[in-house]
């Protein structure tokens, strides 16, 4: 299969109004999602997230995790909010708004896989995020739960050659923007940037799905992306990647995105990666049961 | 704070077993640290019931009935650095058989073999060498005699090979040297590795001789300095569930030694939980899926990096 050509791309990205499911309660969602969490007017959030049973059937299944954890058990968004705060909740109205976004019948990758790998990731990137004491881990969320955005849209537009990208990777064992740009002639990171423009994201995100990949261009939220970065690369190491394993050997401070966040947050070289890692694992069984779970309120 | 996410453990509904899901104690998790401070070992919380049952065992041989006890008993009493051993001991028990860690045999199959061999090519004395420290019965060492008796015909063609496993424990190796192994040890195994690798032997299975020539069994303290520094031009070391025995200061002078034993370009396997955090910096933590080792870098060619 040849490269797409550029036009092919741009022509087909135009038509990006026919990803079939973005969900009407996303925008607004990431409307609050750009202010500061004391501005969010809380009532209208929460009346948005209860108008959609579906969706607040979810952020509760969501919010009675271990990952998200509380004492007590909640059963309504408004005792959610309560609960755990207006952070928590909109991370969890975002997450569960994007699983929808997802075309079921995907092009290679299976639809729960990315799902495992983007909670994941998001997880991972929080937790790192505070250990290293990083200013604002929600954002670490965010990025780290919208990094693959690009996925979706290849898998929507593109399903063919992101399907023989993606077998390509798998069966190599390679890693798959290497094959995306073999296949494609680009990547989820470029190509999901365009919908990030579309869907208004905050300029973090931007950010973030646009150069985790290409840190060495990212500039004003550097330290953001390499924490994406790294979450991202750990994540694909220890079981939560897109369905195959990368045989290779990864050191995690030799990678650029390492350098980026010693430079901002020196501290960062006193931490302790292997435990970092095993405390991972922790998270696996309970990714899995709460990304099943979410499919099947859908 | 330990778990990614919050570690707050959440039980949405009631269930029969819910006093085995209240959240750990604060004693639980300080006997946690304890040990990762003590012995490199972490026990992530979903081995934390684990741990704590283990403890309850220890409580009860020393009459003890609360965690605020054995702690205590763990970090005043006098005895404290033999209980130590008692409880590591406890979480370290049965956890050996043969193709125990799988994530691990993969990454040596398929990247760190093939690293080494690589390496083997640019120099003039062409033979792996692999060291299972602390091999106590020998089913690490047999694992990997049998890995690379796979790779003999393939990767490892026209290269010497060979495995030095080490133990302070003499009965340990007695058992290592006869080579025969119950259904314990071999649950792991596959019929075809079965078949090809091992003999019956009533009940249980003895190793072939083929796999038995590749592995040197001999005795080796660990802390006996002067016998360290002859493990010479090691390509990989195995040092699994080893350390525990020790403390920091030892732990770090052990490690020393395997860094000074590994040529450049080499690997040091630990155990599923045991970390190098504190003792040495020397070593790189490196991934593979699923799997992590420690690795001394090769010095960098043509200078400056």
């Amino acid at each position: 299969m040849s490269p797409l050509q550029f036009t092919q791309i741009q022509r087909r990205i135009a038509e990006l109004d026919r990803i079939p499911t973005v969900p009407a309660l996303l925008m607004p969602l990431l409307k609050f999602l750009g202010q500061p969490a004391e501005d969010v007017d809380v009532n209208r959030m929460v009346g948005l997230i209860a108008h959609d049973k579906s969706l607040s059937a979810q952020c509760l299944q969501m919010a009675n995790s271990p990952l998200f954890g509380m004492r007590q058990r909640v059963d309504s968004v408004r005792g959610a909010v309560i609960a755990v705060g207006i952070r928590r909740v909109r991370e969890m109205a975002t997450t569960c708004c994007l699983v929808r976004a997802l075309p079921r019948p995907g092009g290679g990758i299976r639809p729960d896989s990315l799902w495992r790998h983007s909670l994941g990731c998001a997880l991972a990137s929080r937790h790192l995020a505070t250990k290293i004491g990083f200013k604002d881990p929600e954002q670490a969320y965010l990025g780290g739960l919208l990094h693959d955005v690009g996925l979706i849209v290849e898998l929507t537009l593109f399903p063919k050659e992101f399907d023989a990208a993606f077998r390509m990777a798998a069966e190599q064992g390679r890693i798959l923007t290497e094959a995306e740009r073999e296949i494609l002639g680009t990547d989820h990171s470029v190509i999901g940037s365009v919908l990030a423009d579309k869907w208004s994201l905050p300029p973090e995100m931007k950010e973030v799905i646009r150069f985790h990949h290409d840190l060495e261009n990212s500039c004003k939220n550097r330290t953001l992306v390499s924490i994406v970065h790294l979450s991202d690369l750990l994540c694909r190491f220890r079981g939560l990647g897109y369905g195959y394993a990368e045989f290779r050997q990864l050191d995690l401070t030799d990678e650029p995105s390492w350098q980026y966040i010693a430079e901002d947050l020196p501290q960062v070289r006193n931490f302790d990666l292997a435990r970092f890692t095993l405390e991972m694992d922790d998270c696996l069984e309970e990714i899995e049961q709460l990304v099943t779970s979410l499919f099947n309120i859908q | 704070m330990s778990s990614i996410g919050t570690t707050t453990p959440n039980q949405p509904l009631p269930r029969p077993d819910a006093a085995l899901n209240s959240p750990p104690s604060q004693q639980l998790l300080d006997i946690r640290d304890l040990i990762y401070q003590v012995a490199g070992i972490l026990q992530p919380d979903h081995r934390i019931r684990f741990l704590e049952e283990r403890c309850q065992k220890r409580m009860k041989v020393l009459g003890f009935t609360r965690l605020g006890e054995y702690y205590d008993h763990l970090t005043k009493g006098a005895s404290r650095t033999a209980e130590m051993t008692e409880l590591l001991n406890e979480i370290t028990i049965g956890e050996t058989c043969f193709f125990r860690n799988l994530p691990q045999i993969e990454a040596l199959k398929k990247v760190v073999l093939p690293a080494i061999v690589e390496n083997k090519k640019r120099l003039p004395f062409s033979k792996v060498r692999i060291w299972s420290a602390g091999c106590s019965t020998g089913e690490e060492a047999y694992t990997l005699a049998i890995l690379l008796l796979e790779e003999k015909a393939g990767l490892l063609k026209n290269l010497n090979f060979e495995i030095l496993a080490t133990d302070l424990n003499e009965r340990s190796l007695e058992k290592a040297r006869a080579a025969v192994y119950g259904d314990y040890a071999i649950r792991n195994l596959t019929p075809y590795f079965r078949q090809k690798y091992f003999n019956p032997s009533g009940n249980s299975l003895a190793v072939k001789d083929e796999v038995k020539s590749v592995i040197q069994f001999s005795r080796l303290n660990l802390r006996d300095d002067a016998r360290m520094t002859f493990m010479k031009s090691m390509d990989i070391i195995f040092c699994c569930n080893v350390m525990i025995y020790f403390d920091a200061a030892v732990r770090t002078k052990v490690v020393q030694h395997y860094y000074n034993n590994l040529l450049p370009g080499s690997y040091l396997f630990l155990g599923h939980s045991e970390s190098l955090y504190g003792i040495n910096q020397a070593f790189r933590l490196v991934h593979f899926p699923g799997a992590t080792a420690y690795f001394k870098p090769a010095p960098v060619v043509g200078g400056v990096k």
